[in-house]
């Protein structure tokens, strides 16, 4: 990719100096993400190059579906960040209709059809199979709209949310969308619910209801846990991921991270990636991860993703706006959520459930989501502007 | 347009450290689980991984007397397939098919199976498995291994018996020595994939196999291949059912050569040979009967079948009289044809009589009334003493497996009669070498020995660790009777009923043996000689038995000229040389 210049504009103060200035593309978040993602192909390669070979004859079989999606979400997220996110509310000329409804009246029929249409994947209706694509995700653009609106809706009424009936009023509006991801994709519901929640705390000058907040989500997702019975396996799972036929896939995980020691066993050296972690390319990666390149390694990508969220942080303090500002705090809240429950769940620390871990794990849905969402928060970036 | 406001960006601070305390939390338990908490995970991923597999160690040799190789190792190996790598099965099964001579059917089924891995054909010639890894077949496995190999085929099979598909021993000496022989077998420690395929170049701990230890038996290629021949001539000639020859060293039990037609191919010891089948029909060949005959095959009568000595037994008789003081050389003996033994008419061979006759010409004529009378005169107490100093209440102790025990009267049941019986070897039942072993005390001088055939056990780096000696108790019959014994016992062959083994200028000792077989009246004999020589001081001691002659049966007649035959190459062949060629070399 070109790196290119700050646009600039001139103009001329009092007393004849000349004042620059500059918009504050954040090429380090760009290039943290780059680096992720091509980080995340490296991974891939080495996880499923055994799989692939096994079941399609081809090595790179994986690698090359997945760097479909990396070339295309990247252009994407380039074009985005060149866009002010600030469109997503100015209705469409013809059709008077702002582009953030119709993504969400998009996510909501999608979400729909996904539980009549969906394929049924290891007991879960979640992909959308769509000719010449593939099978597609759509709880993962219910992401994008649940960032977009959610800040949109905050940074609109922002003294509303000093009680509490301003923050239910944006639940009622964003909670159908969380609902109809619930239905069938609980660990994605946890992130939307997370994505709203931190936009709502951090706008909200009156942080006490937040706790009772918290302390009644923890109690919906206990009842959640007791009412389904498979994940009432999981827990027993987590608890003795030893001897539970359930507990198999974490205990192999758990079995690659302890291989790797400080210095990892070098890259493309796992041995767990070789058909005993199921899938290792998917949500399990990480663990392949702290085999081939140890605590070193791993600790370094954590650290990566701490100064993404870093960069991120940064683009919200200084936000032209509050809906700016939001957006990035909500794409920094879906990356921060996704990455601590993936590594917790590698490393046993939680019960079992499917997160991708952002930028690296295999998903075409779940990187392009990702990718369109940095390029929302770099055009946030774009929009700031400082003297020089 | 609401800008953020500094309790908004105070919020947001607050919101990215809970993130970073989060996010370095996960790290400690990173650190915990790789670093401290790792060893009981690691370790049970490492046992996960690694597939164990054996490297069979070399079995020991087994040497004759001269170092010539009679048990001998042939490198093979086993053809299997992996499922997972194989990429042209179709490719796979062709060439099987065509190097190994299988059925494409057979191979198909083995390629198309779901397996980790499939074994193809085992112990398959090194050269054409070479052909094989030429292919460079992915999922084509060649493992090296080896197979037992006798190059005699079926010399002296009864003896060194064979090993299994494990390369264990199954019978014979090969059974008897085979913690010895078997070596330790090592292994390779690989790393294997989920689906059981090894890991290429992943590290590999090995423990290397140590190979077994060999053994060098008195047997000798010469004496075993020429009594063979000598025994299946006669086999064949007078139509008996078996023929054994034992040739063995009187002083201290090294046995040279024991035979024990019809012999059976080591090399393909599940084979019936075509005298065990030739009776049957295809159809009665049944998996039972096939058993039963495999058996019969492998089965060493010389020490597991016991059978009446009959007369060659007398030479135990009178060694027992002699002991025990009650019969002199100078002693005579009248034979009317028979004796009156309590109720009983017991006749002699000659039913004519002997009518008065030294001891000496009692036993050329092996006279059954004199030596029941010998009998009557030591006394049962007396002569079952010198049974078991002689050890025929025991087994004789040879390195073969499957040998059997003597059956004896009790002593208490023994009335006139069976001593009588007793006295010329009937009534009671013995195995061939228990005779011999017996023998070869009364003529060494008195010297118990147990027959054997391994002398020296010898490490893979040809250091002898173990040597094994066949002598025993000393003085177990005293030397006059020794002497008495070979001077009459050479008397039988140069001049007595065993002068068809006699060989000119040679001095041989022995006595002839005829034994109805049980039930009497079958018309069924065993037809035996043992003989010594050199008389005066015996080097070597052999007997012959021919079981259930067809026509003739007289041991005197059929097994003595045997005997003679065997003598005749062996004894030169062991430098005992006749006594004019002595003279001559002396002059």
């Amino acid at each position: 990719m070109k790196q290119r210049e700050p646009e600039t504009t001139e103009t001329k103060e009092p007393r004849g100096r000349r004042i620059v200035i500059r918009r504050a593309y954040d090429y380090s978040l760009l290039f943290l993400t780059f680096f992720l993602v091509c980080f995340g192909l490296v991974m891939i390669y080495s996880t499923s190059s055994y799989n692939a070979t096994k079941y399609y004859n081809d090595a790179t079989y994986f690698l090359r579906k997945q760097l479909i999606f990396a070339v295309g979400g990247m252009v994407l997220m380039v074009v985005v960040s060149k866009f002010d996110y600030r469109i997503t509310n100015h209705p469409l000329p013809v059709i008077k209709i702002k582009p953030l409804t119709l993504l969400y009246l998009l996510c909501a029929v999608l979400q729909v059809a996904v539980l009549f249409l969906g394929e049924n994947i290891k007991g879960a209706k979640r992909w959308l199979e769509i000719p010449g694509i593939g099978s597609f995700q759509p709880s993962e653009l219910t992401k994008i709209c649940v960032v977009l609106l959610t800040a949109y809706l905050a940074s609109r009424a922002p003294k509303a949310l000093d009680s509490m009936w301003g923050f239910v009023g944006i639940l009622v509006r964003v909670g159908p969308l969380i609902a109809l991801v619930l239905i069938e994709n609980l660990s994605t519901a946890i992130v939307l619910a997370g994505i709203v929640f931190v936009i709502g705390f951090v706008t909200s000058r009156k942080k006490g209801y937040y706790v009772a907040v918290v302390i009644l989500g923890i109690a919906g997702v206990a009842a959640m846990i007791m009412a389904e019975g498979f994940r009432g396996d999981r827990i027993d799972a987590w608890l003795n991921v030893e001897t539970h036929p359930k507990g198999y896939q974490t205990l192999q995980g758990l079995y690659a991270i302890a291989s790797g020691g400080i210095l990892g066993k070098g890259l493309g050296n796992s041995v767990q990636k070789l058909g005993f972690i199921p899938e290792s390319h998917n949500d399990m990666i990480f663990s392949v991860i702290c085999e081939e390149l140890g605590l070193v390694g791993a600790v370094a990508i954590i650290l990566l993703f701490l100064l993404l969220l870093w960069r991120l942080f940064v683009i919200a303090v200084n936000a032209p706006d509050l809906y700016g500002s939001l957006i990035a705090v909500g794409v920094m809240t879906h990356i921060a959520v996704q990455v601590m429950i993936n590594v917790a769940v590698v490393t046993n620390t939680m019960p079992s459930t499917g997160i991708p871990l952002p930028f690296i794990s295999y998903g075409g849905s779940s990187l392009v989501t990702l990718l369109i969402e940095m390029g929302i928060a770099l055009g946030v970036s774009n929009q700031i502007e400082y003297r020089e | 347009m609401n800008l953020v406001k500094t309790f908004q960006k105070r919020s947001l601070l607050l919101v990215i450290s809970v993130i970073s305390i989060v996010a370095v939390l996960l790290a400690v338990r990173l650190f915990y689980l790789m670093v401290p908490g790792s060893g009981a995970l690691s370790a049970a991923a490492q046992e996960l991984h690694e597939r164990e597999r054996a490297i069979k160690a070399e079995r020991g040799k087994i040497y004759d007397r001269n170092g010539v190789v009679l048990a001998d190792n042939m490198p093979v190996c086993t053809i299997s397939v992996i499922h997972n790598q194989i990429t042209d099965a179709e490719q796979v099964i062709r060439v099987l098919c065509e190097e190994l001579g299988l059925s494409e059917a057979y191979v198909r089924k083995r390629v198309e199976k779901y397996s980790s891995i499939e074994t193809i054909k085992t112990n398959v010639e090194k050269e054409i498995a070479d052909r094989i890894r030429a292919y460079e077949l992915d999922g084509v496995m060649v493992d090296e291994d080896y197979r037992r190999y006798y190059p005699y085929n079926s010399l002296a099979s009864k003896v060194l018996g064979f090993t299994g598909s494990d390369n264990q021993g199954i019978l014979g000496l090969e059974v008897k020595y085979d913690f010895w022989l078997r070596g330790e077998n090592g292994k390779i420690l690989t790393l294997a994939t989920a689906h059981g395929v090894e890991i290429p170049d992943a590290a590999e701990n090995m423990v290397t196999p140590i190979a077994g230890n060999s053994i060098r038996t008195s047997l000798d290629v010469v004496i075993q291949s020429y009594a063979e021949q000598t025994a299946m001539k006669v086999l064949e000639a007078k139509g008996a059912k078996s023929v054994s020859i034992i040739v063995m060293n009187p002083q201290n039990g090294e046995l040279y050569a024991m035979v024990n037609v019809p012999e059976y191919d080591l090399n393909h010891p599940y084979d019936l040979t075509e005298i065990y089948t030739a009776p049957y029909t295809e159809a009665e060949l049944t998996q039972e009967k096939k058993t039963e005959l495999l058996n019969q095959m492998w089965r060493n009568s010389c020490i597991s079948d016991t059978y009446e000595p009959g007369s060659a037994f007398k030479i135990i008789t009178a060694t027992a009289a002699l002991e025990h003081g009650v019969l002199e050389v100078k002693d005579s003996f009248h034979c009317p044809g028979y004796k009156i033994v309590a109720d009983r008419r017991i006749r002699c061979h000659k039913t004519t009589g002997h009518g008065t006759q030294s001891f000496v010409e009692a036993i050329m004529n092996s006279c059954n009334p004199a030596f029941m009378e010998i009998g009557a005169r030591t006394g049962i107490e007396q002569m079952y003493e010198t049974f078991r100093l002689l050890g025929l209440f025991q087994k004789t102790g040879i390195d073969l497996p499957g040998e059997a025990s003597s059956i004896m009267h009790k002593t208490e049941a023994v009335g006139e009669v069976e001593l009588a019986t007793i006295s010329f070897g009937q009534s009671f039942q013995i195995t061939p070498l228990q005779l011999m072993s017996a023998v070869s005390t009364v003529i060494n001088g008195g010297t118990r020995v147990t027959p054997h055939f391994v002398t020296e056990i010898v490490n893979n780096a040809g250091v002898t660790i173990k040597t094994i000696d066949g002598c025993g108790e000393t003085g177990v019959v005293s030397k006059e009777t020794s002497e008495i014994m070979k001077m009459v016992l050479e008397q039988v062959v140069s001049e007595g009923s065993g002068s068809n083994a006699y060989l000119e200028g040679m001095s041989i000792g022995g006595k002839t043996a005829t034994s109805e077989k049980l039930p009497r009246r079958s018309g069924k004999y065993i037809a035996s000689f043992l003989g010594f020589a050199p008389a005066e001081n015996p080097e070597v001691i052999a007997m012959v038995i021919i079981d259930e002659p067809q026509g003739l049966y007289y041991g005197g007649t059929i097994a003595a000229p045997v005997m003679a035959e065997v003598f005749e190459m062996v004894l030169p062949y062991l430098g005992i040389l006749p006594d004019d060629t002595n003279f001559m070399v002396a002059e």
